[in-house]
């Protein structure tokens, strides 16, 4: 309960609740475009750094390993799940449920982000490599969605102007995969005494900048919602709540087989509860062109960010205590 | 003044590459790449500030040539609209310059 409170009472969430408040309000308030896209690879680039730096200490083993390929698999089943169950819930069609299903196996690295300020807000202690498991889960998913929608709805036809090669660029190398791997890298390289030189940059300022970001990301919802709302049944807006607790079961399960630390299954569960919004929807309009972004954005920057961010994140934290060893 | 073919269409962002090279196959000399702001369109509101992804953002490529170019290029693009969100429109100019299209 005190962690709920907590979570709910943070900065990042009353900055998130005012940015939709403002947004459902019809408010004029904006955050320019490219400042807020700035913020986003800002604190992809620190959270980066921050886990390359800890690998760079010795935080990434065997068991770190397994996590990862465990991590992906769980990454690729998730959307055969989603799909399976918005086909049996909803009245979405194969190519709308295909698609959104790709959101709910891949991830939203802003809800890991604040997962991340949540745990440590909690005592909890945390590994650097589950910021590769989080860049790790980006795409699995895309390709697990696609092969349901080229099979099952036939959307694999030829789109005028197409060429190859651009889906591939586009899912392995969008901005969250370079940014997240790069700086990963590049901290695992420089190390602490290298992270030193650049840490009142990287470090200090994170929790506001993620304030700020959180502001923008409360404004996109809101106006997600006030425009998207009319396209989305009670099945579907059910489903936007339920699936990430079904993939949280199945992440705990995940991270109890690993016998994780609290810290780190929370973070995994967080991971794959959380539905992607920015380098899904990039794909599947390149991929799924005739799937409905206003069912599969509204849904997940919507519905389930706001879900995970205020309820979610201490549930999961509650989840990962009680099935981690050793964990109080 | 001499009349040619003007090709305005709005596409979302994410498809304008493939737009872009339907235009240049077809023999179109130029192109230019315009952001659009925010609209309605299919019981739906949109807008630049609402995705974080942007990959609903909407872009207007506009273009001027000469029939036969112009109407290579409709047949693809209209192709290219069977599956991804927009709207193509073709009007007469005038313009100074004819050899340039």
């Amino acid at each position: 309960m005190d962690i709920a409170l907590a979570t709910l009472l943070s900065p990042i969430v009353l900055f998130f609740l005012l940015g939709l408040a403002a947004a459902l309000l019809k408010s004029q308030m904006t955050i320019p475009e490219a400042f807020a896209k700035g913020l986003a690879i800002y604190l992809m680039m620190s959270i980066g750094l921050k886990g390359g730096v800890a690998i760079s200490e010795g935080d990434l083993g065997w068991d770190a390993g397994l996590v990862m390929v465990s991590a992906v698999a769980l990454s690729f089943l998730l959307p055969v799940i989603a799909y399976a169950l918005l086909r049996l819930t909803t009245r979405l069609n194969e190519v709308d449920s295909a698609a959104t299903a790709a959101h709910y196996g891949s991830i939203s690295i802003v809800t890991f982000v604040a997962a991340g300020q949540a745990i440590s807000a909690a005592g909890l202690q945390t590994s650097g490599y589950l910021v590769a498991v989080a860049a790790l889960m980006e795409v699995p998913a895309i390709i697990s969605a696609l092969i349901i929608a080229y099979r099952g709805a036939g959307q694999g036809e030829n789109v005028a102007g197409s060429h190859r090669g651009e889906l591939a660029r586009e899912v392995l190398l969008n901005a969250s995969v370079v940014v997240l791997l790069g700086s990963l890298i590049i901290g695992w390289i420089s190390g602490a005494a290298g992270m030193k030189a650049i840490a009142p940059f990287f470090a200090e300022p994170f929790q506001g900048v993620l304030c700020l970001f959180l502001l923008d990301m409360g404004l996109s919802a809101g106006r997600g919602l006030r425009n998207g709302w009319r396209q989305l049944g009670p099945g579907t807006v059910a489903f936007g709540i339920y699936m990430p607790l079904i993939s949280g079961l199945l992440a705990a399960g995940v991270a109890a087989l690993n016998a994780m630390g609290a810290g780190d299954a929370a973070l995994l569960i967080t991971l794959a509860a959380s539905a992607s919004y920015i380098a899904v929807p990039a794909a599947m309009r390149l991929a799924l062109p005739k799937a409905r972004p206003s069912i599969y954005l509204t849904l997940s920057l919507g519905i389930t960010f706001p879900f995970n961010l205020i309820l979610g994140l201490p549930l999961y934290i509650w989840l990962a205590r009680a099935i981690s060893p050793g964990a109080s | 003044m001499h009349v040619r073919r003007r090709l305005e269409l709005i596409i979302e962002r994410m498809a304008a590459p493939r737009a872009c090279k339907i235009l240049e196959t077809s023999g179109l000399t130029g192109y230019t790449v315009l952001p659009a702001i925010s609209g309605f369109g299919g019981d739906t509101r949109w807008s630049r500030d609402t995705d974080m992804s942007a990959s609903s953002d909407m872009v207007i490529v506009v273009s001027i040539g000469s029939d036969d170019k112009v109407d290579a290029a409709l047949a693809e693009l209209e192709r290219l609209l069977g599956s991804h969100i927009g709207v193509l429109s073709v009007g007469d100019v005038q313009v100074l310059r004819p050899e340039r299209f």
